[in-house]
């Protein structure tokens, strides 16, 4: 299903009901406005026809040639037309009534001697047709009103209601707006500011604001929530720094007094030369091991910030290549730099930087073989150190997995005598995040793995 | 034999450094605080010094500033951290370089024994750096007043080193080697900051360089 928005869906929940609501009352209004004026109306329009029958009647039987003359008075005392039967001879003098207009029911009606009102609606023109029966002289009497002015009331009515019913829209959607952002604005500062503290911006909080409570208890629970989970993440980064820390110095001492054994090395019987070795050779892993967790401790605690200079990177990779393979005593792997590479620059730090390609160049040493080149290049606008190895390579499903801390992928466990800390590849890929670069694995061009590291290129010139 | 001074406050390394550097041929003076190791200093002159960041008292920095106001002698200091920070910190107090806790002995004793080896270098001529009078087989660096301009041994080493080069450019690396006399280290800061502390010293504007000049992607150069 497609995720709506909350923002949208609040929206057209506002401006449908006001909508609705504005409408049915519209509606409501009218139809008793009208109700009410149309009855009112229609009443007084019968009494009137009424009493101008009972006229009418009164005058046929005492003198009808004054018929004429009363019906030319009843119309000009009324702004109705009346029409008149007697022995099938209709008199009229009203403009719009006549009999065509008047269902022949309505006269068949009135003509069987039942009085009859009906409302008509005649070329767009609303009238009442009142229809007396005068049995005693053979003579029907029709009047005809029109409801001109009570159709205008009724439309500036209905105008009115209109206007009304589009204000109260307005007022919805700007209501519905103004919830809106009383309820998602806060929940769109939570969202940022939880992505911006995955991103790793620990000290994102969220901004103390004059709120609405629901929203003032939001914005503290989660509040709250960050700093606990900074002081935990502190409290275990702390931990592991110093439990480092304090391995220093007896790993110091130990590292040194081994180092004078083996000064009296030819002094010891075989039995404790060889046990001299065996703790020579395991003092080397655990040093690198506390080194290792130092440097992380230090990454995860943020304690201490980067010394990020602007560099020239290709001098850099050379330095850093040169520095891990003499450091760790193997050969210095060829360096491929592509023609396209033009004096790039990057930011970082310098010592981590080192320490990216050292743990690099030392992992193609023990698990593939040695590094086979380590070849420069742009890729999708950045500056690529590809470190590549004519190993086994790596397989699809361990390229992520390598970059955790502790991983023992197959080819360490095909290698059994070879021990490494298991935390380089995943300084690595912390070191390199925090240049703002990335690390992927592909394959070496001699079939082997190639890691990639992408660095941002700058422009500005190195200090 | 060479003479060294030790200067830690942890008894079981310092016992083991002196065990160490006593196999290894070397007369020991160990001293648990800064304050202690400079008075040791001032009586018996050493060839090279130790020195332990962390001290109670006088800071390692401290004792560093301390041995470089009498003396050129060769100090190779000891961090517990090898962040940029600490490292500069260090050199800046007068140190001419650091090696990180938990280090490998071997390594220690490698740099200790490359400071020792290296001499000031007297076979190049004199030569004239602006308003400098650089001489060599005296050590002495004079400006045009006849008043001399105070350069560690290092920083004479890394001058005069350049300065046979004609003006070619230097990589970090090649200054490396050759100054520091490292054959399988290398730490590029070593480098900048000894150029920088320099530069302080014998540029008329140290923020725009004129002589000790970086030249982009290679290294260093000076112009003479």
């Amino acid at each position: 299903m497609r995720q709506r928005s909350l923002r949208l869906r609040l929206l057209i929940t506002f401006g449908l009901g006001a909508f609705i609501l504005s409408g049915l009352f519209a509606a409501l209004t009218y139809e008793g406005v009208h109700h009410v004026l149309v009855a009112d109306s229609e009443q007084a329009d019968l009494h009137e026809s009424l009493e101008n029958a009972a006229l009418v009647r009164s005058t046929l039987y005492t003198s009808p040639p004054d018929l004429a003359k009363l019906l030319n008075s009843i119309e000009r005392a009324t702004t109705s037309s009346v029409l008149v039967q007697t022995n099938k001879l209709y008199l009229s003098r009203g403009i719009g009534a006549n009999t065509v207009d008047v269902p022949l029911t309505f006269l068949a009606t009135v003509r069987q001697g039942h009085a009859a009102t009906q409302v008509l609606e005649i070329n767009g023109q609303v009238i009442y047709v009142v229809g007396v029966p005068i049995p005693a002289v053979d003579t029907q009497f029709y009047e005809v009103f029109k409801f001109n002015s009570l159709e205008r009331t009724l439309r500036l009515l209905m105008f009115v209601l209109g206007v009304g019913a589009l204000i109260t829209i307005l007022f919805g959607i700007s209501g519905g707006l103004w919830v809106t952002r009383r309820t998602v604005r806060p929940l769109e500062r939570v969202s940022l500011a939880a992505a911006a503290i995955a991103d790793g911006n620990l000290s994102t909080r969220l901004q103390v604001t004059q709120a609405d409570r629901e929203v003032q208890q939001l914005t503290d629970s989660f509040n709250e929530m960050v700093s606990q989970l900074v002081e935990r993440l502190e409290r275990d980064a702390r931990f592991a720094s110093d439990v480092s820390h304090e391995l220093r110095s007896p790993l110091t001492t130990l590292a040194t007094t081994a180092s004078v054994l083996q000064q009296h090395r030819a002094e010891l019987s075989p039995a404790g030369q060889e046990s001299l070795d065996l703790l020579t050779a395991d003092l080397s892993i655990f040093q690198s091991l506390v080194e290792d967790l130092l440097e992380m401790a230090r990454t995860d605690a943020g304690a201490v910030p980067l010394a990020i200079e602007t560099v020239d990177a290709v001098e850099l990779v050379r330095q850093s290549v040169r520095s891990a393979a003499r450091r760790h005593g193997i050969v210095e792997p060829p360096i491929e730099v592509a023609p396209a590479i033009d004096d790039p620059l990057i930011s970082v730090d310098r010592r981590r930087f080192e320490r990216v390609i050292t743990n690099l160049i030392d992992n193609a040493h023990h698990y593939a073989g040695g590094t086979t080149a380590v070849r420069l290049d742009y890729e999708r606008g950045q500056f690529a150190v590809n470190v590549d190895d004519a190993g086994p390579g790596i397989p699809t499903e361990e390229r992520e997995e390598i970059f955790e801390r502790f991983f023992r992928g197959r080819a360490a466990h095909d290698r059994g005598n070879v021990r490494g800390t298991g935390l380089g590849l995943a300084l690595v890929r912390d070191h390199v995040r925090a240049f703002g670069g990335s690390i992927e694995v592909l394959e070496s061009p001699e079939g082997g793995a190639r890691l990639r590291i992408l660095l941002p290129l700058v422009e500005e010139e190195p200090s | 034999m060479p003479r060294i001074l030790i200067v830690e406050d942890d008894d079981h390394i310092r016992t083991a450094l002196r065990l160490m550097f006593e196999g290894e041929g070397f007369v020991v003076d160990d001293a648990p605080t800064g304050e202690i190791g400079v008075a040791l200093f001032s009586r018996m002159t050493s060839d090279v010094a130790i020195v332990d960041v962390m001290l109670p008292g006088m800071t390692g920095f401290e004792t560093c500033q301390a041995l470089r106001s009498t003396s050129d002698v060769p100090i190779v200091i000891v961090s517990a951290r090898d962040e940029t920070v600490d490292v500069i910190l260090g050199l800046e107090s007068g140190a001419d370089d650091y090696v990180t806790k938990p280090f490998v002995p071997e390594e220690l004793l490698a740099r200790v024994r490359a400071h020792l080896r290296r001499r000031p270098d007297k076979s190049t001529n004199a030569f004239q750096i602006g308003d400098l009078h650089v001489i060599p087989d005296e050590g002495v660096v004079r400006q045009r007043d006849g008043v001399e301009l105070h350069l560690t041994s290092t920083e004479f080493r890394l001058l005069t080193d350049l300065a046979q080069a004609n003006g070619r450019v230097l990589s970090r690396e090649d200054l490396l080697e050759h100054v520091w006399g490292y054959d399988y280290f290398g730490d590029s800061r070593l480098v900048d900051v000894h150029i920088r502390r320099l530069r302080m010293k014998i540029e008329p504007d140290p923020a725009s360089p004129t002589y000790l000049v970086t030249v982009r992607g290679t290294g260093y150069k000076l112009v003479i």
